[in-house]
């Protein structure tokens, strides 16, 4: 017997020349809502853009993205999205503004390089997750893979299950709560910011040392906690960087600004 | 041979060539509301915006334009990351920031001017024109 195996669409968008906006959602008391079953990623994405940018609306619902790549990127906005099912990779990128809900699972790199907003994903999460993150929060539900929050310049990453290995891999600034089990190398190379650990750490990166608990820490841990509702919090383990690999008393200044 | 004068700390002045008024009365950030100008219900990004210094002088950091935005004025002693997070925002409100400032021109995509500090903001990059090279033609093939 034959076996065929065809690709009916384009799940990158890169060669859909069609830019015409489909105008296909249903907008009623300033919501929006589009089903995005027949839709090309460049269709779902300006589908967005239009309701969000020129309609005015704050309010908009996916409808079956079908774990689509690259949706809902670059919006700059503040608004609210929903997407009712799952994202492929590099989901919910590039933001600055918007709250989203992933009610499903997401692959790889998503919210990465987001300036401002909170994405909650329901699912799990695949590696890089959170990637470059300079501000906002990411809430992940589930579990995720490796390399979480590498090159973390700020903001705030919550994983309700485990993470993988190099979990805050270079990480310069914000913070990570992992209430899971985490994977080796945790925090290698890392050069600021907090990481906070519920479950077993597979080991250390290099320069990845416990931190010293303060009233700081319990704030900032039961004001995440009672904000996304994820119940009381476990006792959690705090790990910093020793400093160790620090090779300048001063730096320079367009250094000091890469980690700012 | 004239050897260019070398600007090592580059900040909002610098960027724009004058100094903004919130630099230096406290009295027009004081009413800035930081929840309420963030996503979230915290802080959530300003929670990484801390005052610091450059040169010498209390300054906070504008990650859009990639420079320093000086502060002028007394700073009340247990208030120094709000009134930082405060001038950053005022900053960013008012379009002043040398990033926001740029896109006008440069942006590429169609996006509100003023990103999600303002509600309602005009969109730019709706007419993005590809710079040409004066002389060239793409080649036949």
């Amino acid at each position: 017997m034959e076996s065929v195996t065809r690709i009916t669409y384009d799940a990158r968008g890169l060669v859909e020349p069609d830019v015409t906006v489909p105008r296909v959602s249903e907008i009623e008391d300033g919501r929006a809502t589009f089903d995005a079953t027949e839709l090309t990623t460049r269709q779902i994405n300006a589908e967005l853009r239009w309701l969000l940018y020129d309609q005015g609306l704050e309010d908009v619902t996916i409808l079956n993205p079908r774990s689509r790549h690259s949706i809902a990127t670059g919006i700059l906005t503040r608004c609210r999205i929903t997407i009712d099912g799952s994202l492929g990779y590099f989901g919910a990128t590039m933001l600055d503004g918007p709250e989203v809900h992933i009610k499903g699972r997401v692959g790889w790199s998503s919210c990465q390089n987001m300036m401002s907003g909170v994405v909650v994903i329901d699912g799990n999460a695949g590696s890089l997750t959170a990637a470059a993150l300079r501000g906002g929060d990411v809430v992940c539900r589930g579990r995720v893979g490796a390399r979480t929050g590498i090159d973390q310049k700020g903001g705030t990453i919550i994983v309700c299950g485990d993470a993988g290995s190099m979990t805050g891999f270079m990480m310069q600034r914000g913070r990570q709560i992992i209430l899971g089990d985490v994977g080796p190398g945790l925090g290698d190379s890392m050069y600021d910011g907090t990481i906070y650990v519920g479950g077993r750490v597979k080991s250390l990166g290099v320069d990845c040392v416990p931190g010293e608990w303060t009233d700081a820490d319990t704030e900032l841990i039961e004001r995440k906690f009672r904000i996304y509702g994820l119940g009381d919090p476990p006792e959690l383990q705090k790990f910093v960087c020793g400093k160790q690999l620090y090779n300048y008393d001063t730096l320079e200044p367009s250094e000091r600004k890469l980690v700012l | 041979m004239h050897e260019p004068e070398k600007i090592r700390s580059i900040d909002a002045e610098s960027l724009s060539g004058h100094r903004f008024p919130y630099q230096e009365d406290i009295a027009l950030v004081e009413d800035v509301d930081l929840v309420a100008a963030t996503p979230g219900e915290d802080l959530n990004w300003l929670e990484d915006i801390e005052l610091l210094q450059e040169e010498g002088t209390p300054a906070v950091f504008d990650r859009y334009s990639n420079s320093f935005l000086r502060i002028y004025f007394p700073i009340p002693g247990g208030r120094e990351n709000e009134i930082a997070r405060k001038v950053l925002i005022k900053h960013l409100q008012e379009g002043n920031s040398y990033g926001i400032q740029l896109k006008a021109k440069h942006c590429k995509f169609p996006q509100p001017e003023l990103g999600p500090w303002v509600k309602g903001s005009e969109m730019v990059g709706t007419d993005y024109q590809r710079p040409v090279l004066e002389g060239w033609e793409p080649p036949a093939h």
